[in-house]
């Protein structure tokens, strides 16, 4: 299978182990979330996969190629934004399109670099020198030479982080596309409730381990939720959560931790039992932030 | 490794140098000093023989040439020591890196945008130099070989600059160290070799035959011997080889004796009490390579040897050297990284 395949990777430096066993399966047509905490080895699995490090052990495939033994192949085929990334000082966005099109050997460079401009919305800034751009605007810019040679493996690291709301919509609905069109994009990111909207599949990592792979829409039912509950009078409802797990109480309501959605069910019964005149009880973060949290220490 | 994929590293790599202003004042305050140097020292030949002097050029390029070699030294190692490092640090060779060009083209690109760099400067010297071409003694091969000379060893020292800035993690280092590199080709490799010419030097026993007015077959004159110290810069010339001012001089081509048409031209201004002295005895250049092809040779030889072939071909060799090096050092996917280095 095209896509991305990793089995058991491995790779330290030194002495810390920064993956340690790590799994994961990103098909075709679909975007693949890889989620974890700070250091929990999501860079080092996208630099083994992007052809720049070697892993110590384990059997990775990346469009239908090794990255140790064929390289050139996979780099014809994929693209990478880092977390971080520099660009050149003095080139214009379109000058640093066009060269990292001639980079990939494009024959149509120029054509290229013009249409990712306007795909980035940077069509104005285009002859601006890249250092004048917005941190955003350069994050853009830089998603944009990922896809200058139309990869059919797309492997982004953190690519929302930075982008105001309207540009996290339309990465998004890009990465969408892009998926539609048949790309396997992998996506880091901390942005849960993206990711909800935005994947196909999570695969978790914690500690350089994959300690979960699943389809967004069968994730496991996670044990404990956190509830938000909002009543009209707040001292009744703080009466009748006596005994059961609740924070303080903020502005936005009181926060109950229940073992199940039955649990939450049954809560809310004895409340509106009890007269409690309750206005909103909803969960707090997505189900991938309930799994996530469960998942990961 | 590709032609066009040298050509696009060396050319992004060209145009954000060319870009960056500061590299526009160097070149014009290079140019500035060269044409004064230039001139003074061409007045200064005007005070010799009240300017009737032959051949002023002679002078006046030599000196204009070491002066070119020693202020590109210290030029050319800016221009690549941090290449290499400095792109890992501003974040844009993994980049380079994850593309379809290889190690090689990113290498020599690299390479070649330096290298084309001081080969701007060293045209900014042509005006100078057509300048003393006109002053005479300066003949056409002469300049060539000087200029191709001269390109050759800035080479050299970029790729070892270029080499070093692959190999450290930090562009302060590479930069201090490729000085060092400039510092050891030329004050070092002088120094080194002084010191192992007094090493060198030994005693010997040289036998003559005697001299004695009574001698015959049957009562044979003894021979006499006598002891000393030497040198042997023999054994110790390599020592000097590598020198970028050493080849240099020993490279260029030695100027023509003088003609029978220009002593005769010289004597008759003499018999009218006019001297006029040839300036081409007073080449910089040749003095320096007499005197290295002096030490390039056995104590008995009557002459020396050149030593350019040696020390340019070594620096050269040293130079393709350091490029295989950079490129292997640019290779991905990468096994070993210095702890705590992150790829991107
Ligand atoms: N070059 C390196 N040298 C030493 N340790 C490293 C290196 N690269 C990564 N590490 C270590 O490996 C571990 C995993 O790092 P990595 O960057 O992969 O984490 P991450 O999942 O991307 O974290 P984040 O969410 O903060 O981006 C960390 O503990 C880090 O300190
Ligand atoms: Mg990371």
């Amino acid at each position: 299978m095209d896509g991305v395949v990793a089995h058991g990777v491995r790779r330290s430096f030194g002495p810390v182990q920064a993956v340690r066993g790590i799994d994961l399966t990103a098909r075709p047509g679909e975007v693949t979330a890889l989620v974890g905490p700070n250091g929990a080895g999501k860079t080092t699995l996208l630099l083994v996969l992007a052809t720049l490090l070697v892993p110590d052990a384990g059997t990775v495939s990346v469009a239908g190629h090794d990255p140790v033994a064929e390289p050139d192949e996979v780099r014809a085929r994929m693209g990478w934004s880092p977390d971080v990334f520099g660009l050149y000082d003095n080139l214009t966005c379109r000058e640093y399109l066009q060269f990292c099109g001639r980079a990939m050997k494009l024959v149509h460079y120029e054509a290229r670099a013009a249409e990712l401009l306007e795909q980035a919305r940077l069509v104005e800034k285009a002859d601006l020198p890249v250092h004048a751009l917005s941190r955003g605007q350069k994050q853009r810019l830089g998603l944009m030479r990922a896809l200058v040679h139309s990869p059919q493996v797309l492997l982004l690291d953190e690519p929302a982080a930075g982008l105001d709301p309207r540009s996290r919509v339309e990465l998004r609905e890009l990465l969408r596309r892009l998926a539609a069109e048949g790309a396997a994009v992998i996506v880091s990111s901390h942005l849960l409730a993206d990711l909800e909207e935005l994947a196909d599949a999570v695969v978790f990592v914690d500690q350089g381990v994959t300690v979960g792979e699943h389809r967004l829409d069968a994730l496991p039912a996670a044990a404990t939720r956190t509830w938000r509950l909002r009543a009209l009078e707040l001292a009744p409802l703080l009466k009748a959560l006596k005994g059961t797990d609740h924070d303080e109480p903020t502005a936005a309501g009181v926060d109950v931790r229940l073992p199940s959605d039955e649990a939450a069910a049954d809560l809310l019964a004895t409340l509106v039992g009890k007269g409690v005149r309750v206005v909103s009880c909803q969960p707090v973060g997505g189900q991938l932030e309930a799994t996530y949290l469960e998942l990961t220490q | 490794m590709t032609l066009q994929g040298i050509i696009t590293v060396a050319e992004q790599e060209f145009t954000i140098r060319i870009r960056a202003g500061r590299w526009r004042w160097l070149l014009g305050a290079w140019f500035a000093v060269l044409t004064l140097v230039t001139l003074l020292i061409r007045l200064a030949v005007q005070t010799v023989d009240q300017g009737r002097a032959q051949d002023k050029g002679v002078i006046v390029y030599g000196g204009l040439t070491l002066l070119v070699l020693g202020l590109a030294l210290l030029v050319v190692p800016t221009l690549s020591a941090q290449s290499v490092n400095g792109d890992r640090e501003r974040g844009t060779l993994a980049t380079l890196q994850v593309t379809r060009l290889s190690a090689g083209d990113i290498a020599v690109g690299k390479f070649a945008a330096a290298w084309g760099t001081s080969l701007v400067f060293l045209a900014m010297t042509l005006p100078p130099v057509l300048y003393t071409m006109t002053q005479g003694g300066v003949p056409f091969g002469r300049v060539a070989v000087v200029t191709v000379v001269v390109a050759l060893l800035l080479g050299s020292v970029i790729a070892i600059s270029l080499c070093l800035s692959s190999l450290l993690h930090r562009t302060t280092t590479s930069g201090v160290l490729a000085y060092l590199v400039v510092f050891a080709l030329t004050v070092g490799t002088t120094v080194t070799f002084g010191l192992a010419l007094a090493l060198s030097s030994e005693r010997y026993t040289q036998t003559v035959p005697g001299y004695c007015p009574g001698a015959s077959a049957t009562d044979p004159c003894p021979y006499s011997s006598y002891q000393g110290t030497r040198t042997r810069a023999d054994r110790v010339w390599w020592l000097l080889a590598p020198n970028p001012f050493v080849i240099l001089a020993d490279a260029a081509p030695k100027l023509p004796p003088e003609t029978t048409a220009e002593r005769l031209q010289r004597e008759a201004l003499a018999l009218r009490g006019v001297h006029v002295t040839n300036l081409r005895d007073s080449d910089p250049l040749s003095g320096l390579g007499r005197a290295v092809r002096g030490a390039h040779k056995a104590p008995g030889a009557s002459n020396g040897s050149p030593v350019w072939p040696w020390g340019l071909g070594f620096d050269v060799l040293v130079g393709v050297g350091a490029l295989w090096v950079t490129a292997r050092r640019l290779r991905t996917p990468s096994r070993d990284l210095p702890l705590g280095q992150r790829v991107a």
